[in-house]
């Protein structure tokens, strides 16, 4: 379950967003993209104090200045068929996802282990000639 | 003469190349919808303005004519008072906007929760 797979999910479905700024927006999610940037319609802003409401049409959100969104209970349920039916087609079963994600697992064990003292000798060699260089 | 037509050709061959690329990047907001109109901008810090779009690109740049600032609350940047200011032509930094939204049907309410909480 990815966060923007959940939200695309909840494409046409009413949401609250709250940015960071405090201010909340209720919607009807019309778009998303990779970013978290949304389109909203029929919205209503209330101010960060909670005392003033303003109706707009539609309004473009930047994802970055978003700091929660709330969602239906019911989505969670519609993203899980849809992934289940998207894995079922894309991959051609179960199985082979679980041996492919495996496989990611392990290499990225492997790559992970010996990262670190693969890195603590790259600097202990590296900042020596670094420093060398400099003076 | 011909070795730039020549780049030219070059150059064109790989836009078309670009372009499928960029199709697949196509923002989800269509600002060509606004041009002419008056939007509603707010900015990371609490600014907002209000202006006409004249002109946009990819990365929310914007320009907006006969533009006015709502000014704010000295104590407190996100809250707007009645005032405004007059900024004229402005070029408006992508990076800082935080929303957009045109200016035709957006109103103050009131409270429009209080009939479901109650």
């Amino acid at each position: 379950m990815l966060p923007l797979s959940l939200l695309r999910t909840a494409q046409n479905h009413p949401m609250l967003v709250e940015l960071k700024n405090g201010e909340t927006y209720n919607g009807h999610l019309v778009s998303c993209d990779n970013w978290m940037n949304i389109n909203l319609r029929e919205v209503i802003c209330t101010s960060r104090d909670g005392d003033k409401f303003w109706r707009m049409p539609e309004c473009y959100i930047r994802g970055s200045t978003i700091k929660y969104l709330r969602i239906p209970d019911e989505v969670i349920d519609m993203v899980k068929s849809r992934s289940r039916s998207e894995v079922s087609k894309g991959r051609g079963g179960g199985q082979n996802m679980r041996t492919g994600r495996g496989g990611n697992r392990g290499a990225f064990g492997n790559r992970g282990r010996p990262a670190p003292l693969a890195r603590g000798g790259g600097n202990q060699g590296r900042n020596p000639q670094q420093n060398k260089n400099k003076k | 003469m011909a070795s730039k037509e020549g780049g030219d050709k070059g150059k064109s061959s790989q836009g078309a190349g670009d372009n499928k690329e960029k199709r697949r990047k196509e923002s989800i907001l269509d600002l060509s919808k606004y041009l002419e109109k008056s939007i509603r901008v707010k900015f990371a810090g609490g600014r907002e303005a209000a202006g006409i779009l004249k002109g946009y690109d990819p990365l929310l740049n914007l320009v907006l004519d006969n533009t006015t600032e709502f000014l704010r609350d000295p104590d407190d940047p996100y809250k707007l008072l009645d005032d405004t200011r007059a900024l004229g032509l402005v070029v408006c930094r992508g990076t800082s906007v935080v929303l957009i939204c045109p200016m035709d049907g957006m109103e103050a309410i009131p409270n429009p929760f209080i009939t479901q909480e109650g």
